[in-house]
């Protein structure tokens, strides 16, 4: 991988570019989405107090640091390779680079948050379960996920302008019927909506899974971990095929 | 990569009926609407031909030099060579290392300093940072920029700007470079030793394709000419033959070469 030195100077760019002068500079990074879960924190666990859980705040920060790296990842990969169009329209480069830089960025901001989450859950709960083990293959399969969808959402934003509103206009409501505050089977009875709101909404196994592993300290069903093996295959290796086919004319339209 | 360029020696050129066309809407994206919709906006002007079955074949350590009217295809053809835009038809294919000098300093981070500028650009040229650090000391020293190395490049006048970019471009051990019209850089002290250093790296066996207005310095740097015009090939062969042919195409036949 000749690129690979190349692809770690995109990544310290950007976590350097974007808060550059201001005072309190990568910190940054950490603070917005501990500032976002504070305000659903305070929504939910405290004014909407209606979920029957034990540590209910855990359940929920859990859940939402899952939702905040991939609402980060793909909003900020989005407009990632028309923000880089200078290097685009003059150098060769795998372009994949500069989409997997910008969610590398926000995996470490992810990994940072859940390394301060992870071992206060732990304490609280009181027991170290060998579930744990998982973690580092149910996060893999969550990083593949992102990056397979950001690789799609940046090419094509860089040829429709249109799909960075869309995204962001799609993300409220589906962080709202995402299990991050609730429960599917403690929401509803019905098996239709149910099987909706657990399986066809492809970010939901993901919060099941890493909150089985970290929240509850249980293995999670064969089947939603299968399914985030398979979602994370699925999503890495379509998007790539998209990236790869459409990145032809990149130069041309950035 | 592809396994065409694979198959070429460092320094060779192909280029095989190439043919490329741009679209020149102002607004270059395809919305949404017309993709699902399944048509595109009617209007606006053709798409301009930059290329047009243009094939050219340049053997290692060569030194082409290319001119042509404005919008003739010339930039249009070192960017095809960079493998920066894609053909619509023909093929081509460089070897080795590639590197193009078609915006000296493009890419550069203004917020970064000189020094990080030459590293993130070592890398955009698939270089290890052990490879880039090795030739940290001899970049700088070419850029004459002394002290304002560590500072941002946004603190840069244009020329300390184009020195650097220039600098990193030619210690990249290349085996093809890619030139277009940029040795217009700095103070004619700097010019001299940019010549200079191109000199040095055809010499080192380098193949040169040099995009240039200016006939003198081609005259000077190198031995073949291609004259491009409307996207067509029309002249390629020794440049005391070419240069004749290109000023009368141009209407300057008599008109005297800046004296050097």
């Amino acid at each position: 991988m000749a690129y690979r030195y190349l692809f770690e100077q995109m990544v310290r760019r950007e976590l350097r570019q974007k808060y550059r002068g201001s005072a309190l500079g990568v910190l940054w990074y950490l603070i917005n989405p501990l500032v976002l879960m504070g305000a659903y924190y305070l929504m939910f666990g405290v004014i909407f107090d209606q979920v029957q859980e034990p540590n209910y705040p855990l359940f929920l920060l859990v859940g939402l640091v899952v939702w905040v790296f991939f609402n980060q990842a793909v909003v900020s990969a989005a407009p990632s390779l028309l923000d880089q169009g200078a290097l685009v329209r003059k150098a060769r480069f795998p372009r994949e680079i500069i989409p997997a830089s910008v969610v590398t960025v926000q995996l470490v901001t992810f990994l940072a948050l859940l390394a301060l989450l992870a071992p206060v859950t732990i304490v609280i709960r009181g027991t170290f379960d060998v579930a744990l083990l998982l973690l580092p293959l149910v996060l893999a399969c969550l990083f593949a996920f992102v990056l397979g969808i950001a690789l799609a959402v940046s090419i094509l934003h860089a040829y429709f302008r249109d799909v960075a509103p869309i995204l962001s206009a799609a993300l409220l409501p589906w962080f709202f019927i995402s299990p991050i505050f609730f429960r599917p089977e403690s929401i509803t009875d019905q098996a239709k909506a149910r099987f909706v709101l657990e399986w066809v909404n492809p970010i939901a196994p993901f919060i099941g899974t890493i909150r089985d592993v970290i929240y509850g300290g249980v293995v999670p069903g064969g089947q939603e971990l299968a399914y985030v093996v398979v979602a994370g295959a699925v999503a890495l290796r379509g998007g790539h095929a998209l990236f790869r086919r459409l990145q032809g004319e990149l130069a041309v339209v950035v | 990569m592809s396994a065409f360029e694979d198959s070429l020696r460092p320094g060779e050129i192909v280029l095989e009926n190439a043919s490329r066309a741009f679209s020149v809407r102002a607004d270059r994206g395809r919305t949404l609407k017309e993709m699902l919709i399944g048509r595109k906006r009617a209007g606006g002007p053709p798409p301009v031909e930059a290329l047009r079955d243009v094939s050219l074949h340049i053997e290692p350590g060569e030194t082409v030099g290319m001119v042509g009217r404005n919008g003739a295809g010339k930039s249009s053809t070192l960017r095809v060579l960079a493998g920066i835009v894609p053909l619509n038809a023909g093929r081509v294919g460089c070897g080795g290392q590639v590197v193009s000098q078609l915006e000296l300093g493009a890419g550069f981070g203004r917020e970064f300093s000189g020094r990080e500028n030459i590293f993130l650009n070592g890398a955009l040229h698939g270089l290890q940072k052990e490879q880039i650090e090795s030739r940290l000391d001899a970049i700088i020293a070419f850029s004459e920029l002394g002290d304002f190395i560590d500072a941002p490049v946004a603190t840069y006048s244009s020329g300390m700007f184009l020195r650097l970019g220039f600098s990193i471009a030619a210690h990249l051990d290349a085996d093809v470079l890619l030139i277009d019209e940029v040795l217009a850089v700095g103070d004619e002290a700097f010019q001299r030793k940019c010549e200079a250093r191109i000199g040095e790296q055809i010499a080192a066996g380098a193949t040169l394709v040099l995009v240039s207005h200016d006939a003198s310095l081609i005259e000077r740097t190198c031995e073949r000419l291609v004259v491009l015009d409307g996207g067509r090939k029309i002249f390629d062969g020794p440049v005391d033959e070419g240069m004749p042919f290109y000023h009368r195409l141009m209407g300057t036949a008599n008109a005297v070469p800046s004296p050097q």
